[in-house]
């Protein structure tokens, strides 16, 4: 295991690094110009389609109970940022088996005295490090400019901290779907393909439900319907329900993608 | 009990063809050849034989390990070194050494570095700035440096170059001399015949022929170049049973000759001949004939 998760770091410690660098830039952009941007919430109602864009994108109508720190809640759900998450995501997990199989060095991988679970088990170990060094440099980057905000303009630690496991129970689930893909496909750019077109279609499911009144009951199955940072904000309270059931998507496409690695055939095309 | 044994191994690719009916068994301490053009299924059966596809119907066991079900312990005590090696381009031979090493649980460096000086390989070269050759020896190096109990190579040499492929010769030589088992798929019969025992031969995805090389060179034609006194003498000959002409440039006929050179000699003695020529037994003559009567059994049976 060792020895994998070795292969893993010297084959993505610069990606992982250049993304928690972007992440960071990203959110720290956001964080200083959210708040001034936000400040006339009723100016930006008054354009058309704006407040079922806000709706769709923060899971609650800003209408009601929109304080300073709700603003905060776009930082979260901000097409880079969410754009980002599964960017990394998306390319940490169709390196394996898909991106071997692609270039060719499945063979030499296959070739050492590993079983594929435990090749599974130690990318899926890796992609969660990487996923909470990413956020985490991601974090900093909120933090350095939060700081220089009023108490009151700012969420509370254990908002943000409930909404990092928010996040990152989104990631696991959009990694472990990226891994399921990945171990039935012989072409990283296929992989990344059909998952970005999953993850598009979850995205544009998520907004029509608010346009769109027979799409709403289908709204459940965009993934954006289970990460709500304005609905943590605003109530205080933790996900669980959220949380459980990314995490439960999660398993299942988790323990799938192990299973599809371990009894398929595999060797270079 | 056989280090290598398969049944029946078959491996189809849907409509595509694979590999059909492999039956092999190579001994402990064997240097086994596996020959075959290409495409003839030798690397697919190499590659069920290592885990990575699963068979169709069939048996193969390795140290009696069921390859498909069993392949970690397989590959633990097997070297592989696949025919097109492609490597992770920010891999040097040490890191490799390392990372293999905690895989392998063994500390690599020593006896991989000592290959890597025997292979003129520099250890802190990334692959991204090899050439094929040094991909090659990486891969060769990888394979050999835990001193496994059975290497299988398929087609290790193309890319070498002639002194480092009688580098990995001599390896190999020294490695069957410790008992250890190679099992080594080729299309080039040179390099088969110069370090193996036995040899197999596939052609389309079939076993056409099993034997020791001992016997398939008593059954090769020798090459016996014959020069008449005359052109005219030479076209009017008229040949024994034993000899197969090839062709005739002028004076001199070329011919394959089956059986013992004395039969020749009898002959000869009677014809107006001013040289004879007699090569050793040609095996590239019984490769082609394999690979021929294949082909054409495959033909006949498609119309």
């Amino acid at each position: 295991m060792r020895g994998l998760l070795l292969k893993i770091y010297m084959e993505t410690r610069w990606p992982v690094l250049l993304f928690g660098a972007g992440l960071s830039i990203i959110m720290a952009i956001l964080t200083w110009v959210l708040p001034n941007l936000l400040t006339d919430l009723t100016a930006l109602e008054s354009m058309p389609l704006i407040k079922p864009v806000i709706t769709a994108l923060l899971g609650i109508d800003p209408d009601s109970q929109f304080s300073s720190q709700m603003t905060q809640a776009f930082l979260w759900v901000h097409p880079s940022v969410l754009a980002t998450m599964w960017g990394h995501a998306v390319m940490y997990c169709t390196r394996t088996p898909a991106g071997e199989i692609d270039r060719g060095t499945v063979d030499f991988l296959l070739g050492l005295p590993v079983s594929r679970w435990k090749l599974h088990i130690a990318e899926s170990i890796g992609g969660l490090i990487s996923g909470v060094l990413v956020f985490g440099t991601g974090l900093i980057g909120h933090f350095i400019i939060a700081d220089r905000f009023a108490e009151e303009m700012r969420p509370s630690i254990t908002s943000i901290v409930m909404i990092f496991c928010n996040m990152l129970s989104m990631y696991i689930a959009v990694a472990t779907m990226t891994m399921l893909v990945s171990s039935l496909s012989d072409h990283r750019n296929r992989a990344i393909g059909v998952v970005f077109a999953i993850l598009l279609l979850s995205f544009l499911l998520n907004f029509l439900a608010q346009f769109w009144k027979p799409a709403r009951p289908w709204g459940r199955l965009s993934i954006l319907e289970y990460y709500r940072p304005a609905n943590i904000i605003q109530s205080g309270v933790f996900p669980w329900t959220n949380v459980g059931i990314l995490l439960l998507i999660g398993i299942v496409c988790w323990t799938t993608a192990g299973i599809v690695l371990k009894r398929r055939s595999i060797c270079t095309v | 009990m056989s280090l290598i044994e398969t049944h029946n191994l078959t491996k189809s690719y849907g409509g595509r063809r694979g590999i059909s009916d492999i039956d092999l068994s190579v001994e402990p301490g064997e240097v086994f050849g596996f020959l075959g053009p290409n495409g003839a299924g030798k690397s697919t059966t190499i590659r069920v034989l290592l885990g990575f596809l699963r068979q169709s119907q069939g048996t193969a066991r390795i140290f009696g390990h069921d390859c498909w079900k069993e392949g970690t312990a397989v590959r633990r005590e097997v070297g592989y070194v696949a025919g097109d090696v492609r490597l992770y381009p920010w891999l040097t031979l040490r890191r490799a050494l390392r990372f293999v090493g905690q895989v392998r649980n063994t500390d690599l460096h020593h006896s991989g570095l000592e290959l890597a000086e025997r292979f003129r390989l520099e250890p802190d070269l990334p692959v991204r700035k090899m050439s094929r050759g040094n991909r090659q020896k990486v891969a060769l190096v990888l394979a050999l440096a835990h001193r496994p109990r059975l290497v299988i190579l398929d087609e290790p040499t193309s890319g070498l170059d002639p002194l480092m492929q009688d580098a990995l010769m001599d390896c190999l030589r020294e490695m069957a001399a410790d008992g250890r088992t190679v099992f080594f798929s080729s299309h080039t019969l040179s390099e088969v015949e110069a370090i193996c025992r036995r040899v197999s031969i596939i052609r389309d995805g079939r076993i056409v022929a099993c034997e020791e090389l001992q016997t398939l060179r008593s059954r090769a034609p020798r090459l016996v170049t014959l020069t008449f006194d005359s052109e005219e003498t030479a076209s009017n000959a008229a040949w024994p049973t034993f000899v197969r002409p090839q062709r005739r440039d002028g004076v001199r006929c070329i011919l394959h000759m089956d059986g013992p050179a004395a039969d020749l000699m009898a002959w000869a003695a009677t014809q107006p001949i001013c040289d004879i020529d007699v090569s050793p037994p040609n095996l590239e003559v019984v490769f082609r004939r394999f690979y021929n009567e294949a082909a054409t059994s495959a033909s006949t049976e498609g119309t």
